[in-house]
């Protein structure tokens, strides 16, 4: 466990030094990886920890955000709170408007609680648009920073090292959270809440009061949000931003402490990255979820904490020449399923069906080769790869069991 | 409503307002019946999993989407009764694959896990439709030979297709209700919700049992979706528009209950109609204590119409519920 | 021997139809060992959620130090001092059992809605963990998760922890079901070992533990209580032996 605080200081060390390392439009992605490691670990600590799924994260999300936006507007722009601050107005509105969702949904335990959340914060995104002064109607509400304490926060990087800040000091103190007797209690609620009542414990209290530590986190990120764009708009209460949570923390894994973080970070990554390859980032996702789900339940990064936890050296090395090996073979059936699935968008999309109409079917442009649609080539090659990775995947696992099961 | 203009009426004119009135009601509880049932088609497929499975299928509306879109891709090659009869069993067929393949692969995890692998399937499902038939609503309609009016009060015309979704779902909750109390079958699904060990034990096949219950409620859904998908729109937000509703109704009714959830859709289907056919505003109500002036000076909500909030109202019935019986209008204890 | 300290009052408790408990009256008096016992079906279970707040009973009066507790929620009978273990194993598995007798004891000490301190630094709180890990005889498990352990150890860390709470009343459920003849032997010395001082409240079904564990035994059957006395006593009643053990032999 000496590596722990090693590597922890290292990846400190390197998002310190990221505005020297990046251009600025890495930069600005790295913002939102932030925003989003720290959004899925509020999200963690109810999920992961208390054991309460919620659908509707986004609600906490996006009121932090907003209150964040009309402190800045406050006093006629000199705002509420020097910049700096300011997201302490977004966790301080997360936190009662988390007290109150918190008391509703925590009424009920398991899918009615997730139920109930999703509700609440399809509630309020219905309700947002009636409400201009507080929510701006269709255009939002947008603002600017202001300087404060020497610094003119006009600049990426500064914003940068300001969400940074606020990132690793939220996760710190969730940190601490966790080893405090309330977040011992979370743990407990999870576990086994009946049990708890017998104990003699409030569970609907403890329950509320966890949500809404967790809502005040979410806040606190969708306060960075609104201070890095200037602006706020209801858009950040659509369900696509709590799903996006849900997907993210349970793909990184909810039940680690980092998982979710890392999970949000990477997955904003990817998303940053594939932006102009593929219009259809959001399926993949929800593809490599549904994966996740169903062969690594604990989560990428659960799985990896899982299968390092006791290691020797000679152990590591077959370890990581198994895990090459599996990588490898889904590599082949995931090269197969993205060509299918960008090969199918391009035909389905809009631009090539005016095209037949006008020319027939012509050629599709892919991985630098035309394709088309009409012959055999392009489903050959997709299903083909997809078909070959997965059998040595099937292969692979069948070795290993075999070899597992000899030695045992 | 008109209470402004009465003096001035003649007594006939006030006769006539008042029954324009009546009609407007009976119409709005007629759409809200019907809605109820259409809600009620989708929350009994989902109530009958849960209570047999106790999976929370997360993706239930994604099928009655697949059902809409199925239906809107067949008709033009097969007509419309044809393709509203395909549909439910394609949905059937991938809900059956979903079960076997999918849910059943994780079913050691627990149920939170099979739910949040349904949520996953949901967004896959949401995304594929996008690609597909693209982000906006597609041009799915009501036949024409099914396109005209019913019958008509004080001139406005009652579309008979309302009527004959309404019948659908009618025609069948009368087949589930059936289905599981007359036949063998049924009798197996009753018993397996309650002791699937025991069920299997007599030697039952419950897999079989639950893959077959699976790929019904998921056909109920989809051909929901594909009656109800020409006369509502049909885009790719729909499944997360009725799935909300969906689940606010399994809240208020209390899952696992078909009572309940038949309770609980027609009581939403109904006060969402009534409101959205109403101009009331929470500044009314306000005027009676004499804060009308302030209430119009506030604005924002307070003179907003319940017309468009009527989305709202089922969200403040689940709350109402949630405070007075957290267990659901029909619902056991936990 | 003095006032009952906990004491049931011609109690009822029906769902729906099913009347299960009618008019029980049942004296647990302070200090005693005091068990249950009953046919299958006889209301033990029932009688035990009612008086630990599970249930709230239909009619009847449930005494607590002479105070009714009849209605009140789980948490708020524990706090004034009667604390119960389940007939299924019910404990938190997936933390270690340090931290399942933690989050019994920092109840006792008030720590609930504290999020100022740290839970693992917490003497008090630690050193009453650790006298419970030795008098439960599971101080080598301590940092395993509870799931890990057997039966009997999983049965011994359910009973710790209903012990947590420093309760003037325990009511164990079945605590030896499922056991083997040691396991029971263990379990049946550890539980005299913790009960010193205390009053327990027992359901089992192993009659040799019950003739020797009970100073006194009342018997259930149909939702009544037919008989109480000293375990000579219920040996020699008549009724028992009709009701109870002539089903048994049937």
């Amino acid at each position: 466990m000496k590596l722990g605080p090693i590597s922890l200081a290292v990846v400190v060390c390197l998002l310190l030094a990221m505005p020297w390392l990046v251009s600025g439009s890495f930069l600005n992605a790295a913002i939102q990886m932030l925003i989003a490691a720290l959004f899925a670990m509020a999200f963690g600590l109810l999920c992961g920890r208390a054991g309460m799924l919620s659908f509707g994260h986004a609600a906490y999300f996006g009121v932090g955000a907003f209150a964040a936006v009309h402190a800045m507007n406050a006093f006629g722009g000199e705002g509420l709170l020097p910049t700096p601050l300011l997201p302490l107005v977004g966790a301080g509105t997360g936190l009662v408007s988390g007290l109150v969702a918190g008391y509703f949904s925590t009424k009920r335990t398991g899918v009615y609680f997730a139920m109930i959340t999703l509700a609440l914060a399809e509630l309020l995104h219905a309700l947002a648009p009636h409400m201009k002064a507080m929510f701006g109607g269709e255009a939002g509400v947008s603002s600017f920073r202001m300087p404060a304490w020497g610094f003119s926060f006009g600049s990426i990087t500064e914003v940068y090292f300001l969400t940074l800040a606020w990132t690793l000091l939220s996760i710190a103190a969730l940190y601490l959270f966790s080893k405090t007797p309330l977040g011992s209690l979370a743990l407990g609620l999870r576990e086994n809440a009946h049990r708890l009542r017998f104990l003699g414990y409030n569970t609907h209290a403890l329950g509320t009061l966890i949500f809404a530590v967790s809502a005040m986190f979410a806040g606190i990120a969708g306060a960075l949000q609104s201070l890095n764009i200037e602006a706020a708009n209801y858009v950040v209460l659509e369900s696509h931003i709590s799903t996006a949570v849900v997907l993210n923390s349970f793909i990184g894994g909810v039940r680690v402490f980092l998982g979710p973080a890392i999970g949000g970070a990477v997955m904003t990554f990817f998303g940053h990255v594939t932006s102009d390859l593929t219009r259809v980032w959001l399926l993949y996702q929800g593809i490599i979820f549904v994966l996740v789900m169903m062969f690594m339940p604990r989560g990428i990064v659960g799985e990896i904490v899982d299968r390092f936890s006791a290691p020797t050296r000679a152990g590591i090395l077959r370890l990581l020449g198994d895990i090459c090996l599996r990588l490898g073979a889904v590599a082949v059936a995931a090269i197969g399923a993205i060509f299918l699935i960008e090969f199918l968008q391009r035909l389905l999309s809009n631009e090539y069906r005016a095209n037949v109409a006008a020319a027939g079917w012509p050629d599709i442009t892919l991985f630098s080769m035309d394709w088309s649609p009409l012959s055999i080539q392009p489903w050959g090659f997709g299903l083909g790869l997809m078909a070959v990775g997965i059998a040595l995947v099937v292969t692979i696992n069948r070795r290993l069991a075999a070899r597992k099961e000899a030695e045992a | 409503m008109g209470g402004a203009q009465a003096p001035a009426m003649s007594p006939p004119a006030i006769k006539k307002g008042m029954g324009l009135v009546l009609d407007q009601i009976i119409f709005a509880l007629l759409n809200g019946t019907i809605y109820g049932l259409l809600l009620f088609m989708v929350s009994a497929g989902l109530t009958l999993i849960f209570g047999m499975m106790g999976v929370l299928n997360f993706a239930h509306a994604s099928f009655y989407m697949l059902g809409a879109y199925f239906a809107y891709t067949l008709e033009p090659l097969t007509g419309f009764w044809i393709a509203i009869i395909l549909s439910p069993l394609l949905v059937a067929g991938i809900g059956i694959l979903v079960e076997r393949y999918i849910l059943r692969h994780v079913h050691a995890h627990g149920h939170a896990h099979e739910l949040l692998v349904t949520f996953g399937l949901s967004v896959v499902i949401a995304e594929i439709i996008k690609m597909a038939y693209g982000k906006f609503a597609i041009d799915y309609r009501v036949p024409v030979e099914l396109n005209f009016a019913a019958f008509s009060l004080s001139g406005i015309d009652y579309p008979f297709y309302r009527l004959f979704m309404g019948g659908i779902a009618l025609a069948m909750f009368i087949a589930i209700y059936l289905l599981l109390t007359r036949t063998r079958v049924g009798i197996v699904v009753r018993s397996a919700i309650y002791r699937p060990q025991m069920v299997e034990a007599l030697g039952h096949n419950v897999p079989l049992v639950f893959m077959g219950v699976f790929g019904f409620g998921a056909a109920l859904a989809g051909l929901a979706g594909a009656v109800a998908g020409a006369f509502y729109t049909t885009n790719p937000n729909m499944a997360l528009e009725l799935g909300v509703m969906v689940f606010v109704v399994v809240v208020v009714g209390g899952l696992g209950s078909m009572g309940g959830a038949m309770a609980a859709s027609l009581l939403i289907g109904i006060t969402n109609s009534l409101a959205v056919g109403s101009n009331f505003m929470l500044a009314d109500a306000l005027a009676l204590v004499g804060l009308g002036a302030w209430a119009q000076d506030i604005g924002g909500l307070l003179t907003t119409r319940l017309s468009s909030l009527a989305a709202t109202i089922p969200f403040f019935i689940m709350l109402l519920v949630l405070v007075v019986r957290p267990s659901g209008l029909m619902g056991e204890k936990e | 021997m003095s006032d009952p300290i906990l004491s049931l009052q011609d109690v009822h408790k029906s769902f729906g139809e099913a009347h299960i408990i009618r008019g029980a009256t049942l004296n647990v008096m302070a200090g005693e060992r005091h068990a249950v016992i009953g046919p299958n079906g006889a209301g033990k279970s029932t009688l035990f959620h009612l008086c630990s707040g599970q249930f709230a009973p239909s009619k009847g009066k449930i005494l607590l130090q002479g105070n009714s507790i009849g209605g009140l929620k789980p948490a708020e009978v524990n706090r004034r001092g009667l604390a119960r273990s389940f007939q299924i194993t019910n404990i938190f598995p997936g933390v270690s059992v340090r931290e399942n007798l933690r989050l019994a004891v920092m109840r006792k000490h008030n720590l609930q809605f504290v999020f100022w301190r740290s839970a693992a630094r917490l003497r008090v709180v630690n050193e009453e963990v650790d006298e419970l890990l030795e008098k439960i005889r599971l101080s080598a498990r301590g940092s395993d998760l509870a799931s890990q352990l057997s039966y009997s150890e999983q049965r011994s860390l359910e009973i710790g922890m209903t012990l947590a709470s420093d309760p003037k009343v325990i009511l164990l459920d079945e605590p030896m079901a499922g056991m083997s003849h040691e396991e029971t032997d263990y379990t049946s010395g550890l539980i005299r070992e913790i009960t010193q001082g205390r009053t327990l409240l027992i359901v089992e079904h192993d009659m040799s533990v019950v003739f020797s564990l009970a100073h006194r035994i009342s018997v259930l059957v149909y939702g009544e209580i037919i008989a109480t006395g000293t375990p000579d006593e219920i040996r020699g009643n008549a009724r028992v032996k009709e009701a109870y053990l002539g089903e048994e032999a049937a």
